[in-house]
């Protein structure tokens, strides 16, 4: 895993539970949620929000069944495993929307200004 | 903010999502192919067996255009998983009835994908997917010619034969030059 120090870390976006950097650095992706932080690359963190979409919440309610209460992601990417409760998933999920959302107004603005309306 | 999102990629989410469905489609209709040549052989019609087989060939390079497409524009290709393959089919003519409309429902595809590149402003997949387009004008029309020949050549007597016969003659005009 990506030691801090190399960082250039620059702020995405920032819930109550959590933070996503970007590093300028080394082109990555650093979320920080419930105390611990993890480290991406580009494409494994878009496939992270992915999976964490994808988490049957419904299902987790639903279920009577000791241990469906929760849910595990390990994403061969990283070293961490996410044991996360309902309400984990949720929050988990606005603060990746919302660096999601943030990283294509970004995208946005750079494509705006290479192409400026005169 | 650095842009790592173009960093990675031109291709927006939803252009490369449309991209690896299109590859899961390719590969759908090479695996139908497959099954189609295996019906006609074990039914007799040799020829058309081996048509298919090339069809079904042709169709996994379609896929593989595609794929080798998403990766190198930095995207990430899906290799798809494919299910749901009828083995079993109505009658010669119902072979070549579901090729067509196999067809259509790719031609219905590739254009949306197009419009959708427009759209997005995305000119780089937009020529990408040209190929496609005019390549679906040809798979309509040797499809559709194909299913004529049922009612051209009539299905009684030695007609399946003669069908059989005539299905890999069928070309598109413009290409007999071209390959
Ligand atoms: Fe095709
Ligand atoms: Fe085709």
């Amino acid at each position: 895993m990506q030691g801090k120090k190399n960082c250039q870390l620059v702020e995405v976006f920032k819930t109550e539970q959590g933070i996503v950097y970007q590093c300028n650095r080394q082109n990555m992706f650093c979320l920080e949620f419930s105390g611990v932080s993890s480290f991406f690359k580009i494409t494994d963190f878009l496939d992270f929000i992915k999976k964490v979409n994808k988490i049957d919440i419904e299902a987790m309610a639903s279920s009577t069944s000791p241990g469906s209460d929760i849910a595990i992601l390990m994403p061969h990417y990283t070293e961490r495993c996410f044991v996360l409760t309902m309400t984990d998933v949720l929050k988990l999920r606005e603060l990746l929307s919302g660096a999601k959302f943030m990283l294509q107004l970004n995208s946005m603005i750079f494509q705006c200004l290479s192409n400026p309306v005169s | 903010m650095k842009d790592l999102l173009r960093l990675r990629t031109s291709l927006t989410e939803e252009i490369e999502a449309l991209l690896n469905e299109q590859i899961k489609i390719e590969a759908y209709s090479s695996a139908v192919y497959l099954a189609m040549s295996s019906w006609c052989n074990r039914n007799g019609y040799d020829n058309s067996a081996s048509y298919l087989e090339k069809q079904s060939y042709e169709e996994r390079e379609h896929m593989m255009k595609i794929f080798r497409f998403v990766n190198d524009m930095g995207g990430r290709a899906v290799s798809p998983e494919i299910t749901n393959i009828p083995q079993e089919f109505e009658s010669f003519r119902g072979v070549f009835e579901l090729a067509l409309q196999q067809e259509i429902h790719v031609s219905s595809k590739i254009n949306n994908i197009a419009d959708r590149c427009f759209k997005a402003k995305d000119y780089m997949t937009f020529q990408f997917i040209q190929w496609f387009l005019k390549e679906q004008i040809e798979e309509e029309y040797v499809a559709r010619r194909i299913l004529e020949l049922f009612d051209v050549i009539g299905e009684e007597g030695t007609g399946r034969w003669q069908i059989d016969k005539n299905i890999p003659k069928v070309t598109y005009g413009e290409e007999a030059g071209e390959e």
